[in-house]
């Protein structure tokens, strides 16, 4: 094995090899710090760690696809208000009342062509202007998010749907829906990323965009393209998660760009693009609600939660920086 | 699952030694944004230094940081941990409602504390613990008559009401207890008119100084906060109207300046102290299996210029 291809390796599986560490500290330090008499490593816990990762997950798992681009989406937590007050104040509008429980697939329909149509803004803008998707998602985010504040001001937008809350509180084989949402998204964007023409492509242009111009490919529709799919993503990420919970706070999704992007990194993906993974941002995702959850559990508070994962972060960014060293400096492994 | 189950048997076995120490109740808090402001961090101060000085209470001390998603899968795991209860600061009143039906599903009973849920959830809610507001503001209604007695226009004064942000049911209950209260205690007092003030201190300077040119006689202004009186002091202060009394329905920090001052009569004490205790103390009693009644209110008293000092400054 070549050394270059032992650190892609490393790379690749650091996340993995953080995650067991993770879950070998709070099964030993944590249960005895616990007041619990649960163990962390049970069987339904780790169900749930998989179902709580999925309202940030699905958006993460979008975002790598962005940043492979050499992009960023800084409009996904507004997006994801914005789609969660179609799926629910949809749900109250008299005809799709009439329609009883078809209502539901027909709100969710429209919920995902709302995050559709906010990712083609950008997407558009970022084509056609030229402007670094940086400022335009920048600019998306306050707009949008003025837009769920327009809609029904401070106040909370409310539908609760108990044939909803059952579907997405329900388990099959185990996993519970949100789940199955997000392995299923995971899957596709593999196959995307690794199988198909337009996963090649996003690599290229991340790599190097005059040399994907150069070579044919068509950027911007690509931009475009990607852009649309982060926005659908970030509505089926508010679909899956508010068909449980029937209620949006117009503030909802606030730095859940952030988080999207923390996850990202932490798998490894590249800022400046052209290097990543979507199973790696899996595991980034994963890495993150098992610090939240486990910090819980051994009763340390939020702020130490954030502390901790802002630690771990600027980490992993050391260390990716030392593995891409070449020269004298070179990492020798 | 056999292995799992096997492993975490083993897992509780070996604790057993360090949990039996103590023949205690497992109590969980989510809350609803501790740090936002500081009633929160004192809630969360005077909750944990409750749970210590009960040495057969153990608590998990969790904050939502105003993010439904994590507060619910903080109720998640803590039902899966197996507490004995819950207690919850909703982020937001109605998406919690489906993860308490699931703590009330898995036999946990679940105490709403400071703000109630969704009149949808009620049916898997143990108690609420928190304030009344209707009795803060009947309450305020009986400091205000009894200065008006003391000053000796109880059967002329004319009395005008800033109250909260409309749709808020704080708003509407304060304004409740206040309107339903003083004829009662004051039946001559008349209440001229009543502005929403939005719970904002410019914008109930503004109410008020409609209200000075509008009126020539105003003796009293009740406000739904000490934030919204303030402002209405400051627009009297600066018409150069003496002789108004002012009281809200919930002391802050700056209405008891403003009564160290002596520009302002009075308000009610709610204290995120007193919020904190007595959330615990309904989750322990229902625990204990306990008669309690589904509203289970705090005390909040009356705090005036004569017996300030009796009370230390509210903190928010």
């Amino acid at each position: 094995m070549t050394p270059d291809k032992r650190k892609d390796l490393l790379k690749m599986s650091a996340i993995w090899a953080f995650i067991l560490v993770e879950l070998a500290f709070f099964s030993i330090i944590g249960d005895r710090l616990s007041v619990s008499d649960k163990a962390f490593m049970d069987f339904e816990n780790m169900l749930l760690l998989l179902k709580q990762s999925a309202p940030i997950g699905i958006i993460a798992l979008g975002m790598t696809v962005i940043m492979i681009n050499g992009n960023i989406d800084l409009s996904v937590g507004a997006t994801f208000a914005l789609a969660a007050i179609v799926l629910l104040e949809s749900m109250t509008w008299p005809f799709m009342q009439t329609l009883g429980d078809w209502a539901i697939p027909l709100a969710w329909l429209f919920a995902l062509l709302t995050g559709v149509a906010m990712g083609a803004i950008n997407g558009l803008i970022v084509w056609k202007t030229g402007v670094d998707a940086f400022i335009v998602t920048l600019g998306a985010m306050l707009g949008f998010r003025g837009l769920v504040f327009m809609f029904n001001g401070e106040q909370p937008t409310s539908h609760l749907n108990w044939t909803l809350v059952d579907f997405a509180e329900a388990q099959f084989l185990g996993l519970h829906t949100a789940t199955w949402f997000l392995l299923a998204t995971a899957l596709l964007l593999w196959l995307l990323m690794t199988k198909t023409v337009h996963g090649r492509n996003a690599y290229a242009i991340g790599n190097n965009r005059e040399a994907a111009v150069n070579a044919g490919i068509r950027v911007g529709p690509h931009f475009l393209l990607n852009f649309m799919l982060i926005g659908f993503l970030a509505a089926l990420s508010a679909v899956v998660f508010y068909s449980e919970s029937g209620s949006v706070n117009p503030n909802d999704g606030m730095l859940y760009e952030l988080w999207a992007i923390t996850a990202v990194v932490l798998g490894g993906t590249k800022l400046a693009g052209g290097y990543g993974s979507i199973i790696s941002t899996l595991g980034g995702v994963i890495a993150i609600q098992l610090l939240r959850k486990g910090l819980g559990h051994v009763g340390a508070d939020t702020q130490t939660v954030n502390l901790v994962i802002g630690l771990i972060l600027i980490a992993v960014l050391i260390l990716d920086r030392q593995l891409n060293r070449k020269g004298q400096e070179e990492l020798k492994i | 699952m056999n292995l799992t189950m096997k492993v975490a048997l083993a897992c509780t076995t070996a604790m057993i030694g360090t949990a039996a120490a103590a023949q205690s109740m497992t109590i969980g808090i989510t809350q609803n944004n501790v740090g936002v402001d500081s009633y929160q961090t004192t809630y969360e101060q005077a909750f944990i230094a409750a749970a210590e000085a009960n040495d057969d209470v153990e608590v998990v001390v969790l904050d939502a940081g105003g993010d439904v998603a994590r507060q619910i899968a903080q109720m998640e795991d803590l039902i899966q941990q197996e507490v004995d209860a819950i207690i919850i600061w909703p982020t937001n009143g109605e998406a919690v409602i489906p993860a308490v039906r699931k703590a009330s599903q898995a036999d946990i009973p679940v105490i709403v504390t400071n703000s109630n849920i969704a009149e949808a959830g009620f049916d898997f809610v143990a108690s609420f613990s928190g304030p009344d507001n209707i009795t803060q503001g009947s309450r305020s209604a009986e400091i205000m008559c009894d200065k008006f007695t003391d000053m000796g226009i109880q059967d002329e004064a004319r009395v005008v009401q800033i109250s909260g942000q409309p749709g808020y049911t704080t708003a509407i209950e304060r304004a409740q207890g206040f309107e339903e209260r003083l004829p009662e205690v004051c039946p001559n007092v008349e209440l001229v008119e009543t502005q929403p003030g939005d719970w904002n201190r410019e914008k109930s300077q503004q109410v008020m100084e409609a209200f000075l040119v509008k009126y020539d006689d105003i003796d009293g202004v009740y406000a739904g906060d000490d934030n919204m009186g303030v402002g209405a002091l400051n627009a009297a202060k600066a018409a150069g109207r003496d002789g108004i009394t002012f009281v809200g329905a919930t002391n802050f920090a700056v209405g008891y300046e403003a009564m160290e001052a002596g520009d302002y009569w009075g308000s009610i004490y709610q204290s995120p102290v007193d919020d904190a205790e007595a959330a615990l103390q309904t989750a322990i009693d229902t625990i204990n299996g306990e008669d309690l009644p589904f509203l289970n209110y705090f005390d909040t008293p009356k705090i005036t210029q004569d017996n300030m000092g009796d009370f230390t400054k509210p903190v928010f």
